[in-house]
């Protein structure tokens, strides 16, 4: 009971305030209410299955994107890698075992934040310039790799990303969760983690306190090309198939999903399970609409909206506020 | 010597592009001397011309230390718009509120990053989304397939020149080019936008309205999209809801081969020109060598990051 007491208020409220995390913890709480009263079936098995199918892609890509945030960057090539890794691993699994097909994609994800890490870390470039370049040469890469849809990903591999653990479980919640825990312990309760976190507010700070902050920022950038491509793998599983576009859309909705986590774009801020939340809400807008029975033309509408709100009203609450303390 | 380095020094970077681009003109001509004409030089550079139209915006954005997520559907979005109110308001009419709709998106988006302190992109990524919806709610593409006879003459229509002809949005992107140029670096407001550019802080204590500079930079932005939009309905004569999304980082990749601080304060459109100039060479020499788009794609990746790596270095704190 203390323990349970201490995890909301000490620990686990009060980090997910300072993280910027409140907000689209709200959201996402008023979202899936509204989608449960509109849509009950969603708690259906199939549905679970479905819906968590369709968003878990996203929620990894949102991940990546946080993590090269923290450090103080962006990642504009995190779809170009998503299409490179779900390419790779469907070629892959032509003629080989997941054993190797899996470790072999995520190399070649942490090859693409090798990459970008060292440029951005080494050579001091901007990392929105950096990846601006690799989006078009990862993206040549894909396309020489396969130039339409195809691979040979096997319905064994679907039952075991995408399909049911226990029922009502789905599989791949399961794998975000896992991945998740892995990444909380990596983040908050490692050296390394906490270097992340001081690089993208202060590097300069960091180095003069001994610490090799090109190491960290090159680590993290590769950090978040694994996730990109264990992301693009649970894709893979889900639509048994490799495609060179697969990625298109998770460049503009990583972005939308760690901006509505409340992740500044200024570094040294992140919470995952804002940027998971965050990832969720945006991606069952559409889901809901169509239950809703609404054209789903409305989901970039309403999108764009939940952004704009979420994200300022807690700009404007604080410039009222600093306005009113100016007048007094 | 030392003169070729102060030569080399003192040349503006706004020409740099100019002269890679001549210089494949010339690797081309090695290649293969049919490509070596006026001909040549001039179907190139009307193709990159209508690139280096589509960012004009960007590079107002980038100047003012910011990007333009929301160029793809603001040119989807105004083209659309003109081509349906065309039929109803005629020429003329729908071209003013085509215009006035663009440069409220760009409006809008100033708003939002000046008064709420959301970041650019952010911003322009919300606002893409927001006008694909709108697209998508408001547009049956399939009957917009008639283009207006004013806007194909000073685009697609052809001008006499040297006894050959060059499509007339080459002279339409040129003139664009050289009044922007002029607004930019001569006018008060443009030098305005160029200190705040460099720095908002620096801008603040020189008197300037910081936050007026900027939602003009950004309605300055979304009025060229939607004059991008209709150059690109006349030049290709066809409208989608998706015509823009090439445009996106295209349009960056334009700016910043041009030269331009993707940190803001420096960038041009002549050398914004030249960016495009030099995209649409690579592209001409990779089809005459059969090589294929994906090679095209690499070659743009390497060329951002050689100019990046040139100019591109934060500087030391």
């Amino acid at each position: 009971m203390t323990r349970f007491r201490r995890l909301f208020s000490s620990g686990g409220l009060a980090r997910l305030r300072s993280e910027g995390a409140t907000a689209p913890i709200v959201a996402f709480a008023t979202f899936f209410a509204l989608y449960i009263a509109i849509n009950p079936e969603i708690l259906t098995r199939f549905q679970l299955q479905t819906a968590s199918n369709l968003v878990v892609p996203l929620a990894f890509a949102a991940l990546a994107q946080m993590i090269v945030v923290i450090v103080g960057g962006i990642d504009i090539s995190i779809g170009a890698i998503m299409s490179l890794s779900n390419v790779s691993f469907a070629l892959l699994m032509v003629n080989l075992s997941p054993a190797i097909a899996i470790p072999v994609t995520l190399g070649i994800g942490a090859a693409a934040g090798l990459f970008n890490g060292f440029l951005v870390a080494y050579f001091r470039l901007p990392a929105i310039a950096v990846t601006l370049a690799s989006f078009f040469i990862i993206g040549a890469l894909t396309r020489e790799l396969m130039d339409r849809p195809g691979g040979g990903i096997s319905y064994d591999f679907f039952l075991a990303t995408s399909g049911e653990l226990i029922p009502f479980v789905p599989v791949s919640v399961f794998w975000l969760a896992l991945f998740s825990v892995a990444l909380y312990f990596l983040l908050q309760r490692t050296r390394f983690g906490r270097h992340v976190y001081a690089v993208g507010s202060n590097a300069d700070g960091l180095e003069a306190a001994g610490v090799n902050s090109k190491r960290t920022i090159l680590l993290a950038f590769m950090l978040s090309g694994v996730t990109v491509s264990i992301g693009a793998i649970m894709l893979a599983g889900s639509t048994l198939t490799g495609d060179p576009r697969s990625g298109d859309a998770y460049l503009l909705n990583s972005i939308a999903a760690v901006a509505l986590a409340g992740v500044a774009f200024a570094g040294g801020r992140g919470s995952i399970l804002g940027a998971i939340l965050a990832a969720f809400t945006l991606g069952l807008i559409g889901n809901f609409l169509y239950f809703a029975g609404i054209n789903s033309s409305w989901q970039y509408i309403i999108a764009a909206l939940i952004l704009l709100s979420v994200v300022a009203i807690p700009a404007l609450v604080s410039r009222i506020q600093a306005e009113r303390r100016k007048t007094k | 010597m030392n003169s070729l380095r102060v030569t080399i020094s003192k040349t503006p970077r706004a020409a740099w592009p100019f002269v890679a681009f001549l210089g494949l003109f010339f690797i081309g001509g090695l290649i293969r001397p049919g490509l070596m004409s006026i001909e040549s030089l001039l179907g190139t550079a009307a193709f990159a011309m209508i690139l280096a139209v589509a960012s004009y915006g960007q590079t107002v954005a980038i100047v003012q230390g910011g990007i333009d997520l929301s160029v793809a559907n603001t040119i989807a979005f105004t083209a659309l718009s003109f081509l349906t109110l065309t039929r109803s308001l005629g020429v003329g009419l729908a071209l003013l509120v085509t215009l006035a709709l663009g440069a409220m998106v760009g409006a809008v988006n100033g708003l939002i990053i000046t008064k709420l302190n959301l970041t650019p992109i952010v911003t322009t990524i919300a606002m893409n989304g927001f006008l694909f919806g709108i697209i998508l709610l408001l547009f049956r593409s399939s009957e917009l397939a008639t283009i207006p006879e004013a806007v194909s003459a000073v685009t697609s229509g052809r001008i006499e020149f040297l006894g050959t002809s060059f499509p007339a949005a080459l002279l339409l992107g040129l003139i664009l080019m050289v009044g922007l140029q002029l607004l930019i670096s001569y006018s008060g407001w443009g030098r305005q936008l160029i200190v705040t550019g460099t720095s908002a802080e620096v801008a603040r204590y020189a008197g300037i309205s910081v936050d007026r500079t900027r939602i003009m930079g950004w309605a300055l932005t979304g009025f060229l999209n939607a004059i991008a939009a209709i150059v690109i309905v006349g030049f290709y004569s066809q409208a989608s809801p998706t015509m823009g999304a090439s445009y996106l980082l295209g349009s960056v990749a334009a700016v910043v081969v041009g030269g331009a601080s993707i940190f803001g304060g420096s960038g041009s459109f002549v050398a914004t020109v030249g960016g495009a100039f030099v995209l649409g060479q690579v592209a001409t020499l990779v089809s005459v060598a059969n090589l294929g788009s994906n090679i095209q794609q690499l070659i743009y990746g390497v060329i951002v990051l050689g100019v990046v790596a040139l100019y591109g270095r934060k500087k030391k704190a």
